[in-house]
């Protein structure tokens, strides 16, 4: 009797962990996939166009602070 | 709460970026110090122009050559005074991104690492400096084509092929626009007898320093230490003789462009031929260096809108998106 028990909580142990197993290497990939879209879409033009805009637009309000005190004749 | 800022710790210039703002600081990498008290006297172009004009107890330096620290301490305590300029604080801790030569080796990546942290930083991931360039040049590094970026600094010159937001090949050489000033100094030193300073060379180089012939070619009168009478001198040097003793460097930078080149899938060079490849960093200003490359290599070469920026902008890139491009930062790849 108490054999049987141990034999069936051992294969409930068993189909939940294989099932869990699946379920992660199954969110693993994807993460995978999920992060390389997340990627490759930050790196869009449109993605960079704001980090661009926001440098471009402090340029212009600060004016041009480059100065180099080259004076070679 | 601090923002995150994003550093191009260059062996000429530092840029720093701070997230949601923009580009916060570009001064030189350069600091000076009190020689007997070790104290830091000056940092960035207030320390430049102290360079080979101080009296013997100030010492004006750039701690990093060929793109790595040469002085742990003195680029800490830089990166420090760096850091408080642009608001950083003990209680304000931000997440710092470092753009570093890819040529770096692993004990040159923890210093700069430890150095940012030891400086203020909670958290500090490198990238590669190709990589951040590229994306600070706009280039449609998210697209599966060949895009290729030569990125010229003081003392390192890097060229990387890049495809669908990774390197794909990587040339690498620790000789930048600080070597043509050298190659200026001693040719100087060695052909006309005088000795000049290393701003001095520089201004040369950008007066009239070229790597192939240009239309506008002027003389320029150049002034030292005569090296056997130990008097002041002038002597007239034509770009001619500038290329012939940059040369060496030139060479050398383009023969790794070449060998760039070479390592690209075929694939990918065929875009080359229409797309080109994009110069980036403060010595692919140099005049005819574009012209030279494209000589040599038959590839249109062209000039990045932001040259001098492009890399700083990608690391900023890379700050505002923290969480979508981390898989970005130099180690996090497997």
């Amino acid at each position: 009797m108490s054999t049987g028990i141990v034999i069936l909580i051992v294969a409930v142990i068993v189909v939940v962990a294989v099932g869990l197993g699946r379920r992660l290497r199954r969110r693993a990939a994807n993460d995978g996939v999920d992060s390389f879209r997340r990627q490759i879409d930050a790196l869009s033009p449109e993605a960079r166009k704001p980090t661009v805009d926001q440098v471009k637009s402090a340029e212009r309000s600060n004016g041009d602070e480059r100065a180099d005190g080259s004076d070679v004749a | 709460m601090a923002r995150d800022l994003a550093i191009d710790l260059g062996t000429a210039n530092t840029l720093v970026y701070m997230k949601g703002r923009g580009i916060v600081l570009n001064e030189p990498s350069v600091i000076a110090l009190n020689r007997q008290t070790g104290e830091v006297l000056a940092t960035g172009r207030e320390a430049w122009q102290m360079i080979g004009r101080t009296p013997g107890y100030i010492v004006a330096v750039r701690p990093l050559r060929g793109g790595a620290i040469t002085d742990f301490e003195i680029t800490e305590r830089m990166i420090r005074l760096l850091l408080q300029r642009v608001g950083v604080s003990r209680f304000t801790r931000p997440k710092v991104v470092i753009c570093v030569p890819s040529a770096i080796t692993e004990v040159e990546r923890r210093a700069v690492t430890d150095a940012a942290r030891r400086a203020g930083a909670a958290d500090a991931n490198l990238i590669e400096q190709p990589m951040a360039a590229a994306i600070g040049a706009d280039l449609p590094i998210d697209e599966p084509v060949g895009n290729m970026v030569i990125d010229i600094g003081g003392g390192t010159s890097e060229t990387a092929v890049i495809s669908l937001g990774g390197i794909v090949a990587l040339e690498a050489v620790r000789v930048g626009s600080f070597d043509i000033d050298a190659a200026i100094q001693n040719y100087v030193r060695r052909e006309h007898g005088i000795a000049i300073g290393e701003r001095t060379a520089e201004e040369i180089k950008v007066a009239i320093g070229s790597a192939y012939p240009t239309l506008d070619e002027n003389q320029a009168e150049v002034r030292g230490r005569d090296l056997m009478t130990g008097l002041p001198k002038t002597v007239l040097l034509t770009p001619e003789e500038v290329r012939f003793a940059t040369e060496d460097v030139i060479s050398s930078i383009v023969a790794s462009v070449v060998r760039c080149l070479s390592k690209a899938p075929p694939e990918l060079s065929q875009d080359f031929l229409v797309r080109g490849m994009y110069l980036v960093g403060g010595g692919g200003l140099l005049r005819g260096l574009a012209e030279r490359i494209e000589r040599e290599t038959k590839v249109p070469v062209k000039m990045s809108n932001v040259p001098l920026e492009a890399v700083v902008l990608g690391a900023g890139h890379v700050i505002e998106h923290y969480e979508a491009l981390k898989n970005m930062f130099m180690g996090a790849r497997r």
